[in-house]
């Protein structure tokens, strides 16, 4: 009962203390230069370039705080020797560049990179467009949503049941060993198939990603005005043409946030890797290789902060692609 | 020792004013158990009343109710409460809470390659040279023990920082003894005996091993296993010695032999069930199944004293299904060796409660309470046999106490980067078709990145 | 008129099957899931989870009784009893393990020393010799029987009653509310900033946000912890929420600002021609506009906080008091985490309440009917 009042007492707090935050600031700023009387003019444009600070103040703060100083911290660790005693220059990044699972890590994020943010958003638009035409809607969007709900162990086990391998003459628990056995032929060791098994492991994101693309994509199709898509319908379009011409045109924007966040998701993967393969046969990648280097056994610090920072920097170009973007939006 | 008038005392004393519903032997009521050695504990540790520790360790579920049954005993004599959370990313946990400068009183290692480094780091505590001669003094073959929990500091200086308690034995084979009756197979003697029933069982038309390496993020480990038991029977426990140090390079000609022993049996469709393809992406704990199939998927199965707990339910250990101890060379060159596995507890910080745990971990009793329960072997000398929960149990502490060689999982030794991970991946690769030179030299390769 | 109707019609119908197809094949993964943790462990090591509803075969032994069941009838000595319990039927069975299912019921088997053996199709056996028995333990008799579908509750009983899970889920939700509901009124504030203000560095400052999602957890929590313990927060709920306040506000940032980069300009411009305040356009206006955005980022950091088990570990701890709802369900999978049983009841009682949200949130979803009323052109 105590941790209730507790948690209830935060919230409040934590909310009011935000809101206030908001609001009191925005007060102060109000009566430091209000916008009437003789100055109102000068006034306004001072708050005016004060204000969005204030709005944006606890998130910069944040931001800096949790995500800033980490990445600066890994950096200078990136520098410096396994226990961060030494400065060692680069050689941690010249160790990358010529380490095997690195270059295989680096290779295989590509392949993720491509497939897995096309595939998800594909689907995710499928799904969000047909769900929202039929009676029964929300309960399949709420099936296809559901896999984002289970966690990473969870999804282990169950892709467990799909992949599972037994020998020819047992009987399989593994769906797609099943199928294939009924249809005639040989059991696979799916994991193991280099380098097959990397999109064996790319389809299990997939499935749950399509939920999150689902529901971004589906609140933006929604959002267009009925009467664009009912000139269209008036003027002959077919319901494809409709879709194609009209709606995905219109959510484009969404579709690119939807993309760019599956993107930062797959370079971020690890859970599943980890689960199901640990990057052997074949299928490392970026953030499994960190873990493995930050935390297994001995730890090497500096070189797991390396590859952290290699990976950031892939972002680069969406990051350039954004900058340019928003200052399209300011046009 | 155990007087009836000791006893009585020590009844006395330990039950006064206690929470006896958490303790699941009432103190002084079974007498397999030293409890004059808890009284003396708490004779000379009794003033911790009000203080607290943590513990960190990597037991979960069972065997984190089996550990905390142990601890009241502790709280019971001092005064003092322990409080223990178990993680599965333990290793994760601890190198994050004791870099961040919030580390546990306690930590439990199950591999001293992680203990050894937090130690070059600075973490750890030392437990002084009187506990190390403790160990070898009170430990079956303690120099092995003494020497897995010494490591050099952040000044470089050798110390002793983790102390042993709980051991696993590995160098075993399951069978299910009437398989063997019907079939006519009889248990080996030698290692050559060994392999000759192998080959005896494939030219029946059987299968004669189950080998799962698969095991999420460890797949592979089960390999190092084999390799290390392999190593123990090829070679002296001077050349596993060098080769758990390095002193030994991975790609010496010795070390692929083991390799290529291991190969002998895992590598043969013949000799495994599902053929060799299937072994790597078995997991661990599904592959000892195959003993219990009908008609039988395998005959043997190599694993560690754990492994009962996947057997199907129900299967009475020594009845349904036994265990033999992996053969040495019938020759006697390499005498008994024994291959096993333990946890060890260190101190990070200097909380007087934490440091008389580790004394109460010396006393007699703190072995016993665990050993009447379940999956608990100890190399103490000096605890009593009959309080193990089975005969399984018992003989399984008779390895660990005749054990000629002692020695510990080698890729624990290893670095982790190498134990924990290129020998593992390496393994896999073996098992896959990959000559035993290649992965011998890319494990050598990582090892010396890494130096 | 009537052509067209058709048209519409059987396009419904197209619609509905392959919404049927695509729903299908997100499930059937899941299902296998759903299924196996309605089955005990040997269930799921031996037979696949599309099985479980048909009866199947399964072998098995059973021992008989001893010396000590042993009774004198005539010259013979005899040990009775029964080979199947529950619904099971004999299908064949045998005495050796290599050829589990040599003899059919009713048919008597000799065994090596002068025994004979009969099982009969109801299951009673009947083990009969001449001289007294002399075993340590009872013969083997291998079955092969077929049971009818089972499916069994123990596994949510045994996760539904582990110790502390109350307490756990009552940690969960006292971490997972401020967590969600902080960062997301932190960033609609900032996403209208960026979205909607003029000031120098806007560009920049997105586009930093942006970079900033990629942050992998792993590399932020030493250095987090080690602040945290430095400025006397230590491990505990307020620790908890900085934390993951601080990782989800990226992409609460991102989603939201996107969102409301797409709102009508003219709604925003009448207001401030009529003289509102950047606060009251943003709580008036922005925020009841941006409900289906604020609803999904809601859902999304409710899920990851709910099963996050890393960030609460090191930011919590894990002793008995700390342990979030994830961790006791960890507990229970034990140290080797051969449980697969375990393992699915679990995933399925912890999704429980993240679908809860998402069905109550769905609502939200839909775009108020402003905005589809003025955007227009």
């Amino acid at each position: 009962m105590e941790l209730f009042w507790l948690a209830a007492g935060t919230i409040v707090i934590g909310v009011f203390g935000c809101v206030a935050w908001f609001w009191g600031s925005n007060w102060v700023l109000d009566a430091i230069y209000p916008p009437r009387g003789q100055n109102a003019g000068d006034n306004i444009r001072r708050a005016n370039q004060i204000r969005p600070w204030l709005f944006l103040g606890p998130a910069i703060l944040f931001l800096g705080m949790y995500l800033v100083y980490p990445v600066i911290d890994s950096l200078w660790r990136s520098l410096h020797s396994s226990d961060g005693s030494r400065f060692v220059g680069v050689s941690n990044y010249t160790w990358a560049a010529g380490d095997e699972k690195f270059r295989e890590s680096m290779l295989n994020n590509m392949l993720w990179l491509l497939v897995v943010p096309a595939l998800s958003t594909f689907f995710g638009l499928i799904a969000a467009q047909l769900t929202d035409r039929i009676k029964w809607g929300n309960i399949g969007k709420s099936l296809i949503f559901m896999p984002m709900a289970i966690s990473f162990v969870g999804a282990g086990v169950i892709w467990k049941f799909i992949y599972e391998y037994r020998g020819p003459d047992e009987t399989q628990i593994g769906l797609l060993n099943w199928l294939v056995t009924r249809l005639g032929g040989d059991p696979q060791i799916w994991l193991t198939l280099i380098p097959w098994n990397n999109f064996f492991l790319m389809i299990v994101l997939v499935w749950i990603q399509t939920g999150f693309a689902m529901v971004i994509l589906s609140a933006a199709l929604r959002g267009i005005p009925e009467e664009t898509i009912e000139a269209a319908i008036l003027d002959g379009a077919s319901p494809m043409q409709v879709f194609m011409k009209i709606k995905v045109p219109q959510i484009m924007g969404t579709i690119a946030v939807v993309w760019t966040t599956i993107t930062i998701v797959v370079l971020k993967v690890f859970d599943i890797v980890f689960v199901m393969t640990n990057g052997q046969w074949g299928t490392q990648v970026l953030a499994n290789l960190m873990y493995d280097w930050m935390f297994r056994g001995s730890p090497d610090y500096g070189r797991g902060s390396a590859i952290a920072m290699v990976l950031m920097l892939l972002v680069t170009p969406i990051m350039v692609w954004n900058i340019i973007n928003a200052r399209k939006e300011l046009r | 020792m155990k007087t009836a008038f000791l006893t009585t005392a020590a009844v006395a004393a330990l039950t006064a004013g206690l929470a006896q519903a958490q303790m699941v032997i009432e103190p002084g009521s079974d007498d397999r158990i030293n409890w004059q050695s808890l009284e003396d504990f708490k004779a000379a540790h009794g003033d911790l009343e009000g203080q607290s520790f943590t513990i960190l360790g990597p037991w979960l579920g069972e065997d984190q109710a089996l550990f905390t049954s142990v601890l009241p005993y502790f709280e019971e004599a001092t005064g003092a409460k322990a409080n223990y959370s178990g993680s599965d990313s333990f290793e994760q946990q601890i190198v994050i809470d004791s870099e961040a400068g919030s580390p546990p009183d306690i930590a439990v290692f199950p591999q001293p390659g992680l203990a050894a480094d937090l130690a070059r780091k600075g973490h750890l505590t030392p437990l002084g040279e009187e506990t190390a001669q403790w160990v070898r003094d009170n430990y079956a073959a303690g120099e092995s023990w003494a020497r897995l929990g010494s490591y050099a500091g952040a000044d470089g200086a050798e110390n002793f920082y983790a102390f042993p308690y709980k051991a696993d034995v590995k160098s075993l084979v399951w069978y299910v003894p009437e398989n063997f009756e019907d079939a006519g197979y009889e248990v080996p003697e030698s290692y050559e005996d060994l392999k000759a029933l192998t080959e005896q069982i494939a030219a029946d038309g059987e299968t004669p091993w189950c080998i799962g390496l698969g095991s999420g993020g460890a797949t592979g480990w089960p390999a190092t296993d084999w390799v290390e038991d392999l190593m123990l029977r090829l070679h002296s426990p001077e050349v596993y010695d060098a080769w758990t140090t390095n002193e030994l390079p991975f790609n010496d000609p010795k070390v692929i032999a083991a390799i290529e022993e291991f190969g002998w049996f895992a590598k043969n469709d013949d000799y495994v069930a599902g053929g060799a393809a299937a072994v790597a992406s078995t997991d661990f704990r599904d592959s000892p199944k195959g003993l219990f199939d009908f008609p039988p998927a395998c005959y043997m199965h190599r694993q560690a004293s754990f492994v009962p707990s996947f057997f199907p339910e129900g299967s009475e250990v020594g009845l349904d299904v036994d265990f033999f101890y992996m053969p040495a060379p019938a020759d006697g060159s390499m005498g008994k060796p024994v291959l096993g596995g333990g946890t060890l507890f260190s101190v990070l910080s200097d909380n007087p409660a934490a440091r008389a745990f580790v004394e109460f971990l010396k006393t007699p009793a703190a072995h016993e309470i665990w050993m009447t329960q379940k999956s608990f072997l100890t190399p103490h000398l000096g605890v009593d046999l009959e309080a193990y929960d089975s005969d399984t149990q018992k003989k399984l502490g008779q390895i660990l106490l005749d054990a000629s060689t002692f020695r510990f999982d080698g890729s624990d030794l290893m670095p982790g980067a190498v134990g924990a991970g290129a020998f593992w991946t390496a393994m896999v690769d073996y098992v896959g078709g990959k000559p035993a030179q290649d992965v011998a030299d890319s494990i050598q390769n990582t090892w010396d990145t890494i130096k | 008129m009537e052509g067209m109707a058709g048209k519409r019609s059987s396009l419904s119908w197209a619609v509905n099957i392959a919404a049927f197809l695509l729903v299908l094949l997100w499930t059937i993964p899941t299902l296998g899931l759903f299924v196996s943790s309605f089955r005990d462990r040997d269930q799921i090591a031996s037979s696949g989870w599309w099985q479980s509803f048909s009866a199947s075969e399964q072998t098995g032994f059973v021992r008989t009784g001893t010396d000590d069941d042993a009774r004198q009838e005539g010259g013979l000595y005899v040990i009775e009893g029964s080979v199947l319990e529950g619904d099971q039927q004999l299908v064949a069975w045998g005495t050796g393990a290599r050829r589990p299912a040599e003899f059919q019921p009713g048919e008597t088997a000799r065994i090596n020393d002068g025994w004979d053996l009969t099982v009969n199709a109801d299951g009673s056996y009947r083990l009969t010799s001449a001289a007294p028995f002399e075993m340590r333990r009872g013969e083997r008799i291998f079955t092969t029987t077929e049971v009818p579908p089972t499916i069994t509750t123990a596994n949510y009983q045994r996760v539904l009653t582990a110790e502390g899970l109350g307490r756990a889920f009552m940690n969960t939700m006292t971490v997972t509310i401020p967590a969600t509901v902080i960062p997301i009124l932190i960033a609609a504030f900032a996403a209208y900033a960026l979205a909607w203000m003029q000031f120098p560095g806007r560009a920049l400052l997105t586009a930093a946000v942006v970079g900033l999602l990629v942050v992998p957890l792993q590399v932020s929590l030493i250095p987090l912890l080690r602040l945290h313990n430095d400025l006397g927060i230590g491990k505990g709920y307020l620790g908890i929420w900085l934390a993951h306040t601080g990782f989800g506000l990226p992409l609460a940032v991102y989603l939201l600002r996107n969102y409301m980069v797409g709102l009508p300009r003219e709604v925003i411009e009448s207001a401030r021609v009529d003289g509102a305040t950047e606060f009251q356009i943003f709580r008036r206006i922005i925020l009841p506009l941006s409900f289906p955005a604020l609803a999904s980022f809601a859902i999304f950091q409710f899920l990851w906080v709910w099963n996050d088990l890393l960030v609460a570990t090191v930011f919590l701890g894990n002793t008995r008091e700390q342990l979030v709802m994830t961790g006791v369900l960890r507990e229970l999978m034990g140290s080797k985490g051969g449980e697969w049983e375990i393992l699915a009841t679990s995933a399925f009682i912890s999704i429980a309440v993240p679908l809860i949200v998402f069905f109550a949130m769905q609502k939200y979803l839909v775009r108020g009917l402003l905005a589809g009323s003025v955007k227009g052109g």
